[in-house]
């Protein structure tokens, strides 16, 4: 009902900055019609828009400034880091199904210089399930990925560097990426001597805050044909949430090492019909390098606790491993736009334009963080 | 890192009509928990109803107050005030003997001195006249409990 039957004909970003100088409002309309440009569409054929919850304006505001003639569908998705896929889901679903033909789906963060951290307006009076965190000092991201981290090293006796390899992997991709914002090489010692965040996460092993839009443009697969790029043809999305699901920590589940990715993973891949296997290159949403290690698990890369041996014996960090990952650099070290631009380099690998470019992809899987409501999409030629 | 918005006060749990008990109770140096009236799973932390079955109501019961280290991480700045004034801030989660975790802070002991699985029994911090924060400390060794963690 939906594999097959929409592609990404578009794609489109702003430079990666710490301080951009315009409005997330802005930018959302740069990428819109770049996007819109680089599929050889103009913004008159637009009549689907879809966001990620949390940015400044929305679906109809941004189609009265693109001028569109007449908004078939929308949505935005919740779910912070979870959600990034979630607009190219909900897209595909609304162009294979007829509800609209050409889409819109686009992320824009300003977050490097002015924008606030949610955790930093944490209440006086604690809510809900945070009231049992917030108030004993598990208040920001990170401190919930290292409750998760250490309890992994423990529990699966993985090699100690087995987040730092991570980071040192995706920042060598992004050095070849003249996007990227951070292009340096680093290595392992590196990681392990930068300024501790959390126990045991360092600065390395978490990504940077700045600022930047991505956009992507979804039409049918017959239209797609006649689009200015090599088509990515969407053979799968998903959604999803395990039972008894707390974001970031898990903490309250019979079993935490299941998480929402597992339930993503196994709809994703009936819906592409195949299996991990027939991957040939994955963008893991990867806001603290641990992430990625789980991710690997819940997409079926790598048995459970096995990941941290997979990343240290070095399948994921050449264009020639076994599964290159985050090719040009992620969260880490391309850009934070709350996972977006994991969705362009998955694009980007179908129509063999990476500068990381993996030989012959014809799968290419791009995953939203696992450890939160998630959404996955898999990209096939 | 000067954020606007970021408050000086501890963040303080809100007392809603499913937690003011748990609450309550930590004040009188009673740890409780919910249990199912009807599939009897306990659940943490305390909901409007059991979300493993979906029922209307989960009774309270009070737990043992025997736990064991199940994770713990040592938070430095960026932090809300305060937080950072006390910098680093150790925070754990243990596992309780009635088999759910809870998010805490363990005293008597310092983050060198944490062991993943050591025994720890429950102890109470009073925040005012209607709440107490929920802590551990190590258990004396007449306590803990024999079994290894699995």
């Amino acid at each position: 009902m939906i594999r097959n039957r929409s592609a990404i004909v578009g794609i489109a970003q702003t430079e990666y900055v710490r301080s951009i100088g315009r409005s997330e409002r802005e930018t959302a309309r740069e990428v819109a019609l770049g996007a819109l440009a680089d599929a050889g569409l103009a913004a008159r054929d637009v009549d689907g828009i879809f966001y990620v919850e949390g940015q400044l304006g929305e679906a109809t505001d941004l189609a009265r400034r693109l001028g569109v003639d007449r908004l078939r569908a929308w949505s935005a998705t919740s779910g912070g880091g979870g959600a990034a896929c979630g607009p190219v889901v909900q897209a595909a679903i609304a162009v294979a199904s007829g509800l609209c033909e050409v889409a819109v789906a686009y992320r824009a963060r300003n977050r490097g210089a002015v924008g606030g951290r949610p955790w930093t307006k944490t209440s006086e009076a604690v809510e809900g399930w945070n009231a049992f965190q917030a108030p004993y000092g598990l208040v920001n991201p990170v401190h919930t990925i290292a409750f998760t981290a250490r309890r992994y090293l423990h529990e699966f006796g993985a090699p100690p560097e087995s987040f730092a390899r991570v980071s040192v992997a995706q920042r060598r991709y992004a050095g070849k990426n003249p996007s990227a914002y951070f292009r340096d090489p680093i290595s392992v010692e590196d990681v392990l001597a930068s300024r501790m965040i959390a126990d045991p996460l360092h600065l390395l092993e978490c990504c940077p805050e700045n600022d930047g839009a991505c956009a992507v443009v979804i039409t049918t697969s017959e239209r797609a044909r006649d689009c200015a790029q090599v088509p990515a043809s969407i053979l799968g999305v998903a959604q999803g949430v395990c039972s008894q699901h707390v974001p970031m920590t898990n903490l309250y589940r019979d079993d935490p090492w299941i998480w929402p990715g597992h339930v993503a993973a196994e709809d994703l891949y009936a819906m592409a019909g195949i299996g991990p296997g027939d991957v040939d290159v994955v963008q893991m949403y990867d806001m603290f390098a641990p992430v990625v290690l789980y991710g690997l698990e819940a997409y079926g890369f790598c048995g459970r606790g096995e990941a941290g041996d997979f990343v240290c014996d070095g399948h994921i960090d050449d264009i020639d491993a076994t599964l290159p990952t985050n090719t040009a650099g992620g969260s880490l070290s391309e850009a934070y736009i709350h996972g977006f631009n994991l969705i362009l380099e998955a694009v980007r690998q179908i129509r063999g334009t990476s500068s990381n470019q993996v030989a012959d992809a014809e799968i290419s899987l791009v995953a939203a963080a696992p450890v939160v409501p998630t959404s996955a999409v898999v990209l096939g030629k | 890192m000067d954020h606007p918005g970021m408050v000086g006060q501890r963040p303080l749990p809100a007392l809603e009509p499913h937690t003011a008990p748990y609450w309550r109770a930590a004040r009188e140096r009673r740890l409780t928990l919910q249990q199912c009236t009807r599939c009897e799973r306990v659940q943490f932390p305390p909901e409007i109803n059991c979300t493993h079955c979906g029922a209307d109501e989960a009774a309270w019961i009070e737990a043992s107050g025997r736990a064991r280290l199940y994770t713990w991480t040592v938070c430095h700045p960026p932090l809300l005030p305060y937080f950072a004034e006390r910098a680093p801030w150790a925070v754990a989660a243990v596992e309780l003997e009635e088999g759910v975790r809870m998010t805490t802070q363990i005293a008597g002991i310092e983050p060198e001195q944490y062991v993943i699985g050591m025994p720890l029994v429950v102890d109470f911090e009073p925040i005012d006249d209607e709440r107490a924060f929920v802590i551990f400390r190590p258990a004396p060794a007449e306590d803990a409990s024999p079994t290894e963690e699995d």
